[in-house]
């Protein structure tokens, strides 16, 4: 490992704690607290990876991950930025877009065909002939690409979300965020804080500068950072990355966890009244030839790889800089024992005298108006042209690192995708807000301000402006504060200069897209003119780096190139995510909700087979035997039990309660009597059946019903809604969780109810279609209803759920000498196939009226006034010829059924589909329901069913009546 | 979802919790001397204003009322309280 320097005061690494990482299949040390790349970069590493067009090196830039630079594959993952990801033992690094190494690529002669991509040339080159495209497509994503997917990849980490609310919500926790959050939360509002760095402190926690009191910055920066994170009205959120920002002041953002936090990354949505940005600055990168070599970098990531990591970046070093900031890291980098060959600084004028003078003191040759225009070195940097900006003067300097940037540029991605808008700012150079979102303040560095004491100054009163509109009569102090930073020094000078005199052929404006100055005025000629149009033709700014890079030097660059107006100029729109995350972290915690029934230990004890049914988990199959002939048979010749707890319950009563029926049901809800059950069903105002289910009355003008597993989440919403505006008095309850539901079916049936219960269960105290109420074992309270979907005498018991446990051994108790079994929904669904009963969803679609099921008998015409639901649609459609309708179909074949689903054809198209098809067990051959063309729905007609890879062998059925098994229902009604 | 919905019975609370109900069109008309085509203009056809408009909605995972409200369909914010009280 390199010489780390240690005792700095401003360190973020542990250098007592090591850390072991993998790369390239050699181990590496470094430091707790170390990033991969700071870590790799102490160990010598200067290539991470080459870039998606040219294969040309690349190194570290920036350390805020703006570009793809040092976009590494760590644990199997593609694209993680290694500036942005803290080590951690064990993790495997590989390079990405190399064949080869990062050193050696064999893809690196790329670089020099750059004359034969010029912009635009996918466009231009690739489509002819046509044929050719797929082949150089190939060819072409082979050698571009970011990472390599590993196909067995699994996640194990774990994601989580969370959606706090708060009053005020501060991007960024430097100097200004942080003022802002202690002024706001001091003043009594809720603060949520986030910092994208693990720490907070921004711009002044690796700065050994004075502010005009004597104190060190980053000693200021952790004064501060204590008493925000131990304030009890702000919440901090740190290594958090804002993506987002929406009308209402909804921010989005993502946090990576810590080695002791429980989550990999967690989605936060915040909804705040207010929002304060002080995201501050990012350096505007200065472009000129061979700008992104490995060794070139920008003046903050130099100087916080030294105060931060403690890692020098170079030995020799080339400054050229366009701001204090710049000088100040030359001093201090000077200071720690790095030799500086020059600092060009592109400004003439406007020093800081002081940071001159310090300049002067130490030896170090400075140039005013000058800049680098080209660094030297084929894979890193070995040295540095430095010339005036009129290109008068060039010359050469040999270094092992060129510190470059042409000055600030503000993070204004938060405030323009909430719709706000920029205007570029002679003084400033920069694009700073001239419409903001609504109750949005900026503060700090974003506004163009440099010294301390007005960045904090302007957090304060961003914090006010922020606490005052969440209803804090703040007047006076806000007043005071405005004051108090309007005698503070004003925001610093700066200039629109991105570039000196370069040809541009190898200088980048996007690193990501290896997008060069060359490029951009290729695009400009062709008449793309515009940066949103040059962004889209030379792909600039379009990488993982989301324009980071050329976002605002791309306008820059084009106006200067166009001698444009500043008025004129626009910064290309920034969309979220303002940073990438995974989509495992917008999916959240991902769990698999899903209701069990209250007897869904019992079935799974039983052997039951649990499939997913809508938000239900319910048993399918009791057996391995998927046609569940064992159980499809033990309910025609014994008794079987079923769990229909997933049955939609409700009970509605009030005055109106029948009017409400009368508007959702499509039969004649007056006819429903106490005692009885009716079977009806609900339209939908094309007249398309939405659900069935049975009615009875308790008592006057209340009832019950039921609905199909399916609907009970949404009946409450539909009787409301298609009631609103009729100001009806009526309750509705929803009972579905509050009861369960055991269907007893099969000969025995009644057997097994009369040995729990001493009331008469007869067939004349308890006819088809009758309703009781039942006490089982003297205590159960149970209401028993006589139906018959499966075919069979059969019991539906609505018990009390707390009870369905006891409710259901007593029965299994009981029916032991009559072979009672389970059966699954499966078992439920062959047999009621085969009496030719419905399950909407299954014998319907979108399309499938009422008539269209043969369900006709159910609609009561004469209810005009009541305005039934489905009703007009009904009486419009009912004479349509074009309708699919629903048959009985029996294969000829049989031995075996198709899947449900299946298309049913002719020889030129489609004419139905098969609904539900099964071998059955009770009647002879293979039968099933379909939906089929009204031509085709008379009984004897052959139809042929298309299977999936039949490859046009059709299968012959015939149209048959229905139902299949005991026409006449005897055996239901028995 | 960044929308926000005023509730008559909780408040405002997130659009998450409510479920759309479409334009206002007024109460289900008479059935009595419907065209097929007044019936599926009153159903399916809609007003698609750029601005504002008056819309139903329905406070799903909450209380469970239907309630009338103003959005300008442009900026999608609420415009006012909603209508109910």
């Amino acid at each position: 490992m390199m010489n780390r320097l240690k005792n700095l005061p401003t360190l973020r690494v542990n250098t007592s704690e090591k850390v072991s990482v993998t790369y390239r299949g050699k181990q590496y040390e470094g430091f707790k607290g170390d990033t991969v790349a700071s870590l790799l970069y102490a160990n010598g590493i200067r290539i991470f990876g080459r870039s998606l067009k040219y294969h040309r090196p690349r190194g570290l830039y920036s350390l805020d991950g703006e570009c793809s630079n040092t976009c590494m594959q760590i644990d199997d993952i593609p694209n993680e930025r290694a500036e942005n990801i803290p080590a951690r033992d064990g993790m495997n690094i590989r390079e990405q877009n190399v064949k080869g190494s990062a050193e050696k690529d064999m893809m690196g002669f790329i670089d020099k065909l750059d004359w034969a991509m010029p912009a635009g040339f996918y466009y231009h080159t690739m489509h002819r002939p046509a044929k050719m495209w797929p082949v150089a497509m190939k060819q072409i994503r082979k050698a571009a690409g970011l990472g390599t997917l590993n196909q067995n990849f699994n996640r194990h980490e774990r994601f989580d979300e969370i959606f706090p609310k708060t009053e005020v919500c501060v991007i960024g926790g430097g100097p200004a965020g942080m003022a802002a959050a202690l002024e706001a939360a001091d003043k009594g509002v809720r603060v949520i804080l986030l910092e994208s760095r693990p720490w907070l402190g921004g711009f002044y926690e690796y700065r050994t500068s004075v502010d005009e009191s004597g104190n060190f910055l980053y000693s200021k920066a952790r004064t501060l950072a204590e008493k925000v994170e131990a304030h009890p009205d702000i919440r901090v959120f740190k290594h958090t990355f804002m993506v987002g920002a929406y009308n209402n002041n909804l921010i989005t953002a993502f946090q990576r966890g810590g080695e002791t936090e429980s989550f990999h990354e967690r989605y936060i949505e915040i909804r705040a009244q207010s929002v304060v940005v002080a995201t501050g600055c990012i350096e505007r990168p200065l472009i000129f030839e061979n700008n992104e070599r490995p060794g070139v970098m920008q003046a903050g990531c130099a100087h916080r790889l030294c105060r931060t990591y403690g890692i020098l970046p170079g030995k020799a070093a080339v400054f050229s800089i366009g701001h204090d900031t710049g000088l100040e890291a030359a001093v201090d980098l000077f200071d720690m024992g790095l030799k500086i060959a020059c600092i060009a600084d592109l400004r003439e004028d406007g020093q800081d005298p002081e940071l001159l003078e310090k300049v002067k003191g130490r030896k170090i040759p400075y140039y005013p108006g000058r800049v680098a225009t080209e660094a030297l070195g084929k894979k890193r940097v070995t040295g540095v042209k430095v010339g005036t900006i009129d290109g008068t003067v060039e010359e050469t300097y040999t270094c092992d690192l060129v510190v470059a940037s042409a000055g600030f540029t503000p993070v204004t991605g938060p405030i323009t995708i909430n719709q706000g808008k920029l205007k570029f700012d002679e003084h400033t150079g920069f694009f700073l807000p001239s419409v903001l979102p609504d109750k949005t303040h900026v503060a700090g560095r974003i506004n163009g301000l440099g010294n301390p004491a007005s960045i904090e100054a302007s957090g304060k009163l961003a914090g006010l402006r922020a606490a005052a509109e969440c209803g804090k009569d703040l007047t006076g102090e806000i007043d005071e504060a405005q004051g108090e930073l309007n005698d503070l020094p004003g925001p610093q000078r700066g200039s629109k200069f991105v570039t000196g005199p370069v040809s541009g052929r190898k200088s980048y404006i996007c690193f990501d897209e290896d997008t060069t100055i060359k490029n951009i005025k290729q695009a400009i000629r062709k008449g793309f003119d515009v940066p949103e149009l040059i962004k889209r033709y030379t792909s600039a700014g379009t990488g993982p780096g989301q324009g980071g890079i050329p976002g605002h030097n791309l306008p820059l660059f084009t106006a200067k190139f166009k001698a444009e107006e500043n008025e004129k100029i626009r910064p290309t729109n920034q969309r979220p995510p303002l940073v990438p995350l995974f989509l495992s972290t917008y999916a959240g915690t991902n769990h698999d909700m899903a209701k069990r029934t209250p007897m869904h230990d019992r079935q799974k004890k039983d052997g039951g087979i649990f499939r997913r049914l809508g938000v239900w988990r319910r048993a399918r199959y009791f057996s391995n035997d998927f046609s569940c002939r064992k159980e499809i048979e033990n309910v025609r010749n014994n008794v079987g039990i079923l769990d229909g707890s997933t049955l939609g319950k409700f009970r509605i009563h009030g005055p109106d309660a029948l009017k409400a029926l009368q508007r959702v049901y499509i039969s004649n809800m007056e006819k429903v009597k106490q005692g009885r059950v009716k079977y009806t069903a609900m339209c939908n105002d094309d007249g398309c059946v939405i659900d069935d289910g049975v009615i009875t009355k308790l008592a006057e003008n209340d009832y019950f019903f039921t609905t199909s597993t399916g609907r009970a989440g949404s009946t409450v919403e539909w009787i409301r809604y298609h009631t609103r505006f009729d100001g009806w008095d009526f309750n509705l309850v929803n009972l579905t969780d509050a009861l369960g539901v055991i269907n007893l079916s099969g000969p025995n049936s009644r057997k097994v109810i009369e040995k729990v219960t001493d009331q008469d269960i007869s067939d004349q105290a308890l006819p088809f279609s009758g309703v009781k109420e039942y006490t089982i074992s003297d205590d159960i309270p149970v209401t028993v209803m006589r139906l018959g979907f499966v075919g069979e005498l059969s019991y539906e018991l609505h018990v009390p759920s707390s009870y369905m446990e006891s409710a259901w051994d007593l029965l299994l108790e009981a029916g032991k000498e009559f072979h009672i079994k389970n059966f699954g929904v499966e078992a439920q669904n062959v047999l009621r196939m085969e009496k030719g009963h419905v399950i909407l969803g299954q014998e319907s679609e979108q399309r499938t009226n009422l008539t269209d099921i043969n369900m006709g008998f159910l609609w009561y015409r004469k209810k005009k006034e009541a305005k039934t639901v489905g009703n007009v649609a009904l009486e419009q459609t009912v004479n349509d010829t074009g309708r699919l309708k629903l048959v009985g179909i029996k294969m000829k074949d049989p031995s075996r059924a198709p899947g449900d689903g299946c298309v049913i054809v002719d020889d030129t198209r489609v004419r139905g589909y098969v609904c539900t098809i099964r071998k059955s067990f009770s009647v002879e051959g293979v039968i099933g329901m379909a939906l089929v063309e009204q031509p085709l729905a008379k009984n004897g007609t052959t139809v042929f069913v298309y299977e999936d890879e039949c490859k046009g062998n059709l299968s012959e059925a015939q149209v048959v009546p229905m139902p299949f098994y005991d026409p006449e229902g005897k055996r239901m009604k028995a | 979802m960044a929308l926000t919905i005023t509730c008559p019975v909780c408040g405002k609370r997130d659009g998450y919790e409510f479920r759309y109900g479409g334009e206002d069109k007024g109460p289900r008309p008479d059935e009595e001397g419907l065209t097929p085509e007044n019936w599926c203009d009153y159903v399916h056809m809609n007003d698609c204003v750029a601005g504002i408009q008056k819309e139903w909605w329905y406070h799903r995972d909450g209380c469970g009322v239907w309630f009338s409200t103003h959005r300008d369909t442009t900026t999608n914010l609420e415009i006012s309280d909603s209508e109910v009280k």
